[in-house]
């Protein structure tokens, strides 16, 4: 079953225009012009439940605008959405029963009282029965490392704590599909890791689907097989991660350590045959650039044959850059026909 | 049933968090009471230049008074959004409200109630009583429960109106101007609405019912006057289901044109 279908979704909003200066301000107070500005152009996806998928793009490119409207809080302008069965901002009061959202840039709980206050509130909204919510609780409390900050207030919490705390209180009412909007911003390592490894071991042993939005780009490699992109406001890419990075980036690079001084005309010589480029890093260091036509192990032969080696190190071109070039050039379709 | 729970959830929230500053407590209300008093001391000071305001003797107006401090009590506790647009609408904290599966405007009003405005209900229940004496009207048993409907109404009327009036946040982009205003108008309807000119009493009766909070229903109570008010008295529970109805529904039609903020 689909977790998520969506088809031509559309999304416009109205913005006034403001007129420059004094006298603009005027003309804006008896005649305002508007922008009709489109934050989603027409995008369809289908999701399968159990599926973590990843949500990218450059800030503006529509991706909260389409959470929001997956979520039932925007209503769409045109187009077709069905999540978890329902049409999200027309049963919404059914629908959200179903999800879990979390906003890593605003807070889901209640601001002075304590954490497990926010949480037995919840517990009434989402009508959790107390059993249940002790068990579900327990367990993520013990997941998730909280015990000790059940009883503080939100507001004297750390960045990594309120996220764990908010974690937990979009799952107590065990949701089928979580949202997560930029779940990771501004948390340091040891917590990115540990909620990174959390999401995979939620998805594996209770099959919950994930929609998540990212600017960091280790979320999208640690936990999603499948990876959305969006440019301004369209998909541009829509498919696996290694498919991505395999087919955008142009090659790979190998780094030698030689044991004496060698020239780089000496290697230019050994690899002659194959389409590779060098570059002398120091006296006894050079790397080697070569695209996927060119196969790693015809490359390393040519080379030891000629010199002698102490190390040698391959460096895949990693996903920040292979995604910088596609954000830079716009579209990873026209990315393609320059390849 | 399990919109009572909720509630009672969210008012012991309420106690835990605001019974902790003791202080902010009392001055809140303090200072409703103190504005509460400044009105009346108002009333008081117009009497003592004039035996009658268009008919009405002191003690009916302070009656009148006194059964308006009653719903506006009840209003200000439950009603507490001054500051919806500000904060639900600039700030966003609309999504939130949006994906909790309770209706939002219920979500809205409890997240923003406000027991200490109570407390006017209770002294103007006290200064109806006072006067009820001084008027020497007749009492029967009946018109304790008239009495609750006309405030139930009355409660209504004003939910219903500044239920409208935050909605259209949803429409517009800072309607921040609206708000005194009506604060302003609201207050015309606690005055016997016949001393002012048709079209101000023609507004207050029937566009913006204020007169339906204050001094029509009061007039049930009272003597009855020439231009006999108490005629609409009981139209009262009626202009509260119509006006809030009217409220709910521009409400539920605005949260589909809610737009966010930020990211």
């Amino acid at each position: 079953m689909l977790a998520i279908d969506v088809k031509d979704l559309r999304k416009q909003f109205s913005v006034q225009k403001n007129r420059e200066g004094l006298s603009g301000a005027l003309k804006d107070l008896f005649k305002r012009e508007y922008n009709e500005v489109t934050a989603v152009k027409d995008i369809s996806f289908q999701i399968p439940q159990g599926e973590i998928c990843g949500y990218i793009g450059e800030n503006g490119a529509g991706k909260s605008t389409t959470i929001k409207m997956l979520t039932g809080i925007l209503v769409p302008t045109s187009g077709e959405l069905k999540v978890n069965g329902y049409v999200p901002f027309k049963d919404r009061e059914k629908f959200v029963n179903g999800i879990g959202v979390v906003f890593g840039q605003r807070s889901q709980l209640w601001w002075d009282i304590g954490v497990i206050e926010s949480f037995q509130l919840l517990r009434k909204v989402y009508r959790v029965s107390e059993a249940d919510f002790r068990k579900r609780l327990n367990e993520l409390v013990e997941r998730l490392q909280l015990g000790e900050l059940l009883n503080r207030p939100v507001r004297k919490l750390s960045l990594g704590q309120r996220m764990r705390c908010e974690l937990v209180a979009s799952l107590l009412h065990n949701p089928s599909i979580l949202f997560l909007d930029e779940p990771t911003i501004g948390l340091d390592i040891v917590v990115k890791t540990e909620i990174r490894d959390f999401l995979m071991q939620m998805n594996r042993e209770q099959g919950t689907t994930i929609l998540l939005t990212t600017h960091d780009l280790q979320d999208i490699e640690a936990l999603c097989s499948r990876v959305i992109m969006l440019d301004d406001g369209r998909i541009i890419y829509d498919g696996g991660l290694d498919d991505l990075k395999n087919r955008w980036s142009k090659g790979r690079e190998i780094q030698f350590q030689f044991a004496g001084h060698t020239q780089l005309a000496k290697l230019r010589q050994l690899t002659e045959s194959l389409d590779v480029t060098w570059s002398m890093e120091n006296e006894v260091t050079a790397k080697m650039w070569l695209p996927h036509a060119v196969n790693v192990s015809d490359a390393l032969a040519c080379v030891v044959g000629g010199v002698e080696i102490r190390d040698i190190k391959i460096i895949e071109t990693n996903t920040d850059d292979i995604v910088r070039s596609i954000y830079s050039s716009g579209s990873a379709s026209t990315a393609k026909e320059t390849v | 049933m399990r919109y009572a729970s909720l509630f009672w959830e969210y008012i012991k929230n309420y106690a835990k968090t605001r019974l902790t500053y003791r202080a902010d407590f009392w001055i809140e209300v303090l200072s409703d009471l103190l504005f509460q008093g400044m009105n009346l001391i108002f009333i008081l000071i117009v009497f003592q230049h004039t035996p009658s305001l268009g008919g009405w003797s002191e003690a009916e107006v302070v009656f009148v008074y006194g059964f308006f401090m009653i719903p506006y009590g009840v209003f200000s506790t439950f009603f507490s959004i001054w500051n919806f647009s500000e904060r639900y609408i600039v700030k966003g904290e609309m999504d939130r409200v949006l994906t909790r599966p309770a209706h939002s405007l219920y979500q809205v009003l409890l997240e923003n109630v406000d027991p200490p405005s109570l407390i006017g209900s209770f002294v103007g229940a006290i200064i109806m009583v006072l006067c009820w004496f001084q008027l020497d009207l007749p009492f029967q048993l009946l018109d304790v429960l008239v009495m609750l409907l006309l405030i139930l109404g009355a409660v209504l009327i004003y939910a219903g109106l500044y239920t409208a009036l935050s909605a259209i946040s949803f429409y517009s982009d800072a309607p921040t101007g609206i708000v005194p205003l009506m604060y302003n108008i609201q207050n015309y309807g606690r005055y016997p609405v016949n001393i002012y000119n048709k079209m101000i009493r023609f507004v207050l009766t029937w566009l913006l019912p204020f007169a339906f909070v204050g001094v029509i229903p009061a007039s049930y109570f009272l003597e009855k006057k020439a231009d006999d008010l108490s005629q609409l008295a009981l139209l009262t529970p009626v202009m509260g289901i119509i006006v809030f109805s009217l409220g709910l529904f521009l409400w539920n039609h605005g949260v589909k044109r809610y737009r966010g903020a930020g990211s």
